[in-house]
């Protein structure tokens, strides 16, 4: 028989019992923090501010010295529904552009995790975005909801061209006061030399 | 974004007569985007159908009026007409620009690539450098590559203005997207050698 000296052995026993607390206790402390900061990262998106319009449009308050909420009209939800449709379009093209840049820094580790964990939170939410327009739209008119982001899409498309053309040509006006200006100074400068020549 | 399953719920109502949506809310965007889907509602009614059709096909309609206008100007910019044919062509970017948003946006832009393209030349027919430029840049602006004519003419009219070093810049931008179009390297050619004096 072997005696079993108990008495030397709580040294290494307490050793691997203090080790194990620790670890342990320090695995459940990371996981709660990371749970609760997934929680509460930050949103990619501002607020869906077309999205909360055509939301608000079914519960519109109704009007002082009436009980019932006013009717909206199906043409002013189609319009709202279409507009959010405007805005899904830039935020699919923002999510799209977005992906391949932050997969790369990603791997490089040049953003940390969470930053991924919100872009591919966006990405699912615009995923269902999408379904739900869709939804709505063949609720409303049959069939709209297999046209309705192509329109949408051009809508976007024309927005944008339509602006940086006006902004183009606002700088008309400034332009021409500007060469008006130098086209004076240099005919005077001309004309000084044809005197200062005679 | 909130959840699938909320929203934030915004202060608006309905004018009954006028069927606008309104806020009593100060938020610029909010307003903002209120008046843009106020005037979508507006263009939805006065549309056939509920919704609006599908991009393509386009109704031809617009498309020959403004080809129309465009053929005038040409017209009256080869009699030596300028304004007159200044005139047509700004009739035409406006039937252009004010076509309904949910058409074809590269229909848009080639047609109003063409138009201010030939409006600058108009311009530059009658010396107003500062005009033309602005038109060879929209031109620029809505069709970037085939549209050698109009990286030309800005940078013409820059050149004509003493603005060399802008008017290279355009020459390089022109060239880079063009390849080695004749005009271009001609200009090129001219810019540098006014450089140089």
């Amino acid at each position: 028989m072997v005696e079993i000296d108990w008495k030397g052995l709580i040294l290494p026993f307490s050793y691997i019992g203090v080790l194990l607390g620790s670890l342990i206790t320090f695995s459940s402390l990371y996981r709660k923090r990371k749970a609760a900061a997934s929680a509460t990262l930050a949103p990619w998106f501002p607020p869906h501010l077309q999205r909360n319009i055509y939301h608000s449009l079914s519960y519109l308050a109704p009007e002082e010295g009436k009980e019932k909420a006013p009717v909206v009209p199906e043409s002013v939800v189609r319009a709202a529904l279409l507009r959010r449709a405007v805005e899904d379009i830039h935020r699919i093209i923002q999510v799209r552009s977005a992906k391949n840049a932050c997969s790369v820094l990603l791997q490089r580790g040049s953003v940390g995790d969470d930053l991924w964990q919100r872009f591919q939170r966006a990405e699912k939410e615009m995923e269902e975005e999408l379904r739900d327009v869709v939804m709505e739209a063949n609720a409303l008119t049959p069939n709209w909801g297999q046209t309705i982001f192509q329109s949408a899409n051009e809508i976007a498309a024309n927005t944008v061209l339509r602006k940086r053309l006006d902004e183009i040509q606002a700088q008309t006006e400034s332009e021409k006061a500007w060469w008006d200006k130098r086209r004076e100074s240099i005919q005077g400068e001309f004309l000084k030399e044809l005197e200062k020549k005679a | 974004m909130e959840d699938a399953e909320t929203f934030t719920l915004l202060p608006i109502h309905l004018d009954p007569t006028s069927k606008a949506i309104k806020t009593t809310s100060k938020s610029r965007a909010l307003n903002q985007e209120l008046d843009t889907l106020n005037a979508l509602h507006r263009t939805l009614l006065t549309l056939d159908s509920p919704i609006p059709p599908p991009p393509v096909p386009v109704n031809p309609k617009r498309s020959g009026q403004i080809t129309k206008l465009r053929e005038s100007g040409n017209a009256e910019f080869r009699k030596g007409k300028h304004v007159e044919a200044i005139r047509y062509y700004t009739l035409g970017l406006q039937m252009a620009l004010t076509r309904p948003l949910w058409e074809p946006s590269g229909l848009v832009r080639d047609e109003v690539a063409g138009l201010y393209a030939n409006r600058a030349q108009a311009h530059m027919a009658k010396s107003s450098w500062a005009e033309g430029s602005i038109d060879a840049e929209a031109s620029v602006e809505a069709k970037k590559a085939g549209n050698a004519k109009a990286w030309w003419r800005k940078a013409k009219c820059l050149m004509e203005m003493g603005r060399l070093e802008e008017a290279k810049e355009w020459v390089g931008r022109g060239l880079e997207l063009e390849g080695n179009e004749a005009d271009l390297v001609a200009l090129l050619k001219e810019i540098d050698q006014k450089k140089k004096n």
